[in-house]
């Protein structure tokens, strides 16, 4: 990319008054990107959003804490801690928050599977990430590529697919049952909402991780071998201190999602375990703004909380780096049969067992789903639905191709934008100065509020557009789209670049800038080459999170022309879920090509 | 010519959104600005964009919703909202044959909006005084009407007035007491089984029997017609225990008769009997599809579903329980500030003539809402409609609803 990047600005470059112009553009480039960044924030998500939160402290045009102070103190959102905040002793709430029969409330409960979830996610994700960063085989850097595809598919596919794997009748019953085993009852419980949840997230964990452990430079692991360390110790103090920062990225975004999470719940577990987010969309569909923001603020204050809570602890644990050479990978095949290179290849056996039935059954699964008539028997009838919609459809009905080039547009141009931004925000946030925090919990503040509440905001602060001097400013279509698409998918390329960024040896950005480099150029020529995996992982991100949003396009796409992907395989669900998991197919393989295509352009070996 | 106008239309809109996206591309974030558009509010128009036409500030490629300048004394443009499924289902829907008969029948182009938002878009709209740019809006419950009524102070709909046909609707589906939303087709949700497996009971005690724990798959009353049809229904059947009366002690008597057992310990009863609550239809549907469940609730017309995908019926059984079904009518209205009211009443009365009528309910899957439709002798025997039909009014719905609703959530969801 930085190649393509610096031909165009040859290109361009037609005498001394270009050069010095570029010059100028150059010095100022982190400045202007900062703005624009800001400007593209406000407009498109502070703004939007503060339009729908305020109502929960103004009602009927008088500022009032009173809802706040009501479902605070609600029991049924905040169980025993909502007696405690009405004004009960500390010790008689620690009482009943010890026995058996205590009441957790929607939010305590929300944040319990979110735990849950997380600890799942981890769990699945960190072999993915150890198999993909430290082993060679074939297919790996394809593999690598897909890691994340799951967390682009919609909701309803997910629930096909589980349904079909998990569910009395399903797969893995059918599996077990040919084994003598008994059959186990997973759907229409938190065990399946926290799978369902690992699903989309432990690819998170892994890419993230996999970016930071390819990052590791294989000097340092030397260094200590020559020392004396043995390979386990290296790996605490060398290797570990590099990768663990990723895992906790991937762990604190995974609880913000899961925390936040909505249709996958009630679609695998049932309204018994309802969200918080679940009560914002229906206050919402109903109309009751107050409460429902209230809730969002709760929700948005603990997500922050919790990402605020990890950037503390990124912050005061950097480990220096001036990261080069990868360390080499392993081969599958063991080298010699000892215990110690059996045992991790055994563990890794294992896991590809358990990931196959966790990620690749329910794909699967949808899959057949997809080439599965009402008679059961295999058929091609829904693609051909897909081939005739797009013949036949009337020119107001989603039709499939505009809706893949759509995605794909949408989705590169909100990658490109998202890119820059999230790279200055990442060199704004490594530096140290008084209300750091501030800067971090307002750039991060996308992942963290409900995503019902960004489109009724769009819908309001964008499409109905603001008043000013009798004019009305409005935004809509294909730009609003995108320019909404990154700036929810920034924030992950912020994550991604970051901790690689903090780590980097401040010696080598001072002698670039000593020898005259503008600060942006260094970042384009030193600085984001060494963390180049972390940048095409935030980029892979970015790109994912536009192919799967659903809420915002709708909101911000006027008539059937801005359509995606998504968009079509909600307009294809009816009776029968056959045209709709063709949609989710072609979904799936587009952006797995898109993928593949993502991490063969950012290449693997890095600037230096 | 309509078609050929929003292909053009399109293909205008093309190049308008590449050159958009290099800009995307290029410039990074000066693209905020890129897709704004700027109108004047107070119509002080130069010319260009004359008045009443549907220029709203809704900027961005191929909007359907824009008029185009050159049509103001040609054919006028009739603007209808509806919710999606109604132009464009996987199936049938009736959007396309409605636009093209109503196109045929009158000097007018007809273009359907489809907010994801449904009616609240509209709401929000003429609370953020942007201007409401649609005439009719297709698909309005009794609840929509109840919770339009309670959020904005100013009609957004007007009233019917003079609609051809209207005479013709059957007196139990008038839902609006306003005489603003007229019916033009109505559904029953009931349950939908699979006789191969097990034999749904005939009433709502029996789903308390133990052959039937965990049988039952139903949906989130906050998100889901259906899920909130049903949870309305039991309602009706065992009272309200006086939930929503504001402590004066008056509740909702069921049909049961029993003052002491309300829909709460019915529901109650059929947690225990582990019913499954899951978020929307699809979901539902989608298990009960898989086997997870031999019931699923969900519409009396599900047989003419499954007869068009060559579906064994047995697997697609109705059961109206205790002989009832909730009915869920559906009306349109005219918006009160309809830039075009003679042609939105004109295209009301059309959709209801008995020819259209019969259309509609073949191609929405549903039933009429006027007597003499025309509809293929045989439709009845694919569409059931319950010996009882029951619903709440409007009346009855105002004030109440939204506390059934949230009663229910906090008994079923307590955690």
């Amino acid at each position: 990319m930085t190649g393509a990047d610096g031909e165009r600005a040859t290109d361009g470059d037609r005498g001394s008054r270009a050069a010095r112009l570029r010059e100028r553009v150059e010095s100022n480039a982190l400045t202007a990107l900062a703005v624009l960044t800001s400007a593209a924030l406000v407009v498109a998500f502070y703004y939007p959003t503060a339009t729908v939160l305020v109502e929960a402290v103004v009602v009927d045009g008088v500022v009032t804490l009173a809802v706040f102070a009501e479902v605070l103190t609600d029991p049924f959102y905040f169980g025993e801690l909502a007696r405690l905040l009405s004004g009960e002793s500390p010790v008689a709430v620690a009482r009943a928050l010890l026995s058996p029969d205590r009441r957790l409330g929607i939010v305590g409960f929300t944040a319990y599977q979110a735990v849950l979830s997380t600890i799942a996610s981890v769990a699945l994700g960190l072999p993915a990430a150890y198999l993909l960063a430290r082993f060679e085989f074939p297919g790996r850097r394809t593999l690598r590529s897909l890691t994340i595809v799951p967390f682009v598919l919609p909701s309803i596919m997910v629930a096909v697919g589980f349904v079909a794997t998990f569910g009395d009748n399903g797969t893995l019953n059918a599996a077990l049952t040919a084994l003598g085993l008994p059959p186990v009852d997973l759907l229409f419980t938190l065990e399946a909402v926290v799978i369902a949840h690992a699903f989309y997230n432990a690819p998170l964990v892994a890419r993230v991780t996999t970016a930071a452990w390819e990052s590791v430079d294989a000097s340092a692991v030397e260094t200590a071998r020559s020392l004396g360390a043995g390979p386990v110790r290296a790996f605490v103090d060398v290797v570990a201190p590099q990768v663990y920062p990723a895992v906790l990225t991937g762990a604190a975004l995974t609880f913000v999602f899961t925390f936040g999470t909505f249709p996958i719940v009630l679609a695998l577990g049932g309204f018994q375990l309802a969200t918080v987010e679940v009560f914002v969309y229906r206050l919402v569909r109903d109309l009751s703004y107050a409460e429902a923001a209230a809730l969002a603020i709760v929700e948005l204050v603990v997500s922050l909380g919790v990402l605020l809570a990890y950037l503390r602890y990124e912050a005061r644990n950097r480990t220096r780096t001036r990261g080069a050479r990868p360390l080499p990978r392993r081969s599958l095949v063991p080298p010699a049969p000892t215990l110690r290179e059996l045992l991790p290849r055994a563990g890794l056996a294992a896991y590809v067992l358990v990931a196959g039935v966790i990620f690749l059954a329910p794909i699967a699964s949808m899959i057949l789903a997809s080439a599965t008539g009402g008679d059961g028997a295999l058929t091609l009838e829904h693609y051909r639905f897909l081939i005739e919609r797009q013949q036949t459809g009337a020119a107001f009905q989603v039709r499939p191709w505009p809706a893949i080039r759509n995605s794909l547009a949408f989705a590169a141009a909100a990658t490109l934008l998202a890119l820059p931004m999230g790279v200055v925000v990442a060199v704004l946030t490594t530096r140290r100065y008084r209300g750091r925090t501030l800067v971090d919990a307002a750039a991060m503040a996308p992942l963290a509020v409900s995503g019902i509440i960004v489109g009724l905001g769009l819908l309001r602060g964008l499409v109905f557009g603001v008043e000013v001097a009798g004019w009305r400013i409005a935004a809509s279509g294909a730009v609003a789209i995108v320019v909404a698409h990154a700036v929810s998918g920034y924030p992950f390329v912020v994550r991604t670049v970051s901790p690689g960024l903090s780590g980097l040896d401040r010696s080598l950005v001072e002698s670039a800038r000593a020898l005259g480099a503008s600060r942006a150029r260094v970042i384009r020529d030193v600085e984001l080459p060494l963390v180049w995996p972390a940048v095409v992982a935030g980029a892979a991100f970015a790109f994912a999170i536009s192919i799967g949003e659903f809420t915002s396009t709708v909101v911000l796409a006027t008539g059937a022309d801005a359509y995606t992907m998504p968009v079509a395989i909600e307009r294809f669900i009816g009776r029968r879920l056959g045209p709709a998991t063709a949609m989710g197919v072609v979904l799936l393989v587009v952006t797995g090509l898109s993928f593949v295509v993502i991490e063969r352009l950012g290449g693997e070996t890095r600037g230096l | 010519m309509t078609t050929d106008e929003s292909e053009t239309r399109r293909r205008r809109a093309r190049p308008h959104t590449r050159r958009r996206f290099l800009t995307a591309a290029g410039a990074a974030g000066a693209v905020a600005l890129a897709g704004c558009s700027a109108e004047q509010v107070d119509d002080g128009g130069d010319g260009g964009g004359g008045s009443g036409d549907g220029g709203d500030g809704s900027g961005g490629g191929g909007n359907e919703t824009d008029d185009g300048d050159d049509g103001t004394d040609e054919t006028p443009t009739l603007t209808v909202a509806t919710y999606s499924s109604f132009i464009d289902a996987p199936s049938v829907s009736p959007g396309e044959w409605l636009k093209e008969e109503f196109e045929s029948r009158y000097d007018a182009t007809l273009e359907w909006a489809t907010p994801d938002n449904e009616v609240n878009y509209y709401v929000e709209r003429a609370a953020s005084g942007a201007g409401i740019d649609a005439d009719v809006y297709v698909g309005l419950t009794t609840e929509d009407l109840v919770r339009v009524d309670e959020q904005l102070d100013d009609d957004l709909f007007a009233e019917a007035g003079d609609v051809d046909g209207r005479d013709a609707v059957k007196g139990g589906l008038r839902f609006d007491p306003f005489d603003r939303a007229v019916p033009f087709d109505t559904g029953y949700v009931s349950l939908v089984y699979d006789s191969t497996t097990a034999e749904a009971p005939e009433t709502f005690d029996g789903l308390l029997d133990d052959e039937h724990a965990g049988a039952l798959i139903a949906q989130n009353p906050g998100a889901s017609s259906t899920g909130r049809a049903f949870l309305l229904h039991t309602i009706n059947r065992f009272g309200d225990g006086g939930v929503a009366s504001d402590g004066d002690g008056e509740a909702v008597a069921g049909e049961d008769g029993d003052p002491d057992y309300d829909y709460l310990d019915y529901w109650a009863d059929l947690q225990e009997n582990e019913v499954r609550v899951l978020g929307s239809w699809d979901d539902a549907y989608a298990a009960w599809s898989e086997g997870e469940a031999p019931m699923v609730v969900s519409y009396s017309t599900d047989q003419v579903f499954a007869n068009m995908e060559g579906a064994d019926l047995d697997e697609h059984q109705i059961r109206f329980l205790n002989d009832q079904a909730y009915a869920n009518p559906e009306g349109m209205a005219a918006f009160a500030d309809a830039d075009e009211p003679e042609l939105a009443r004109q295209f009301m009365s059309f959709m209801l003539e008995p020819d259209v009528q019969g259309e509609i309910a073949q191609r929405n899957v549903a039933f009429p809402a006027v007597d003499g439709a025309d509809l293929p002798s045989d439709y009845a025997e694919l569409a059931q409609e319950p010996a009882d039909p029951v619903t709440f009014t409007y009346d009855e719905l105002q004030g109440s609803v939204d506390a059934w609703v949230e009663a229910w959530e906090r008994q079923f969801a307590g955690n």
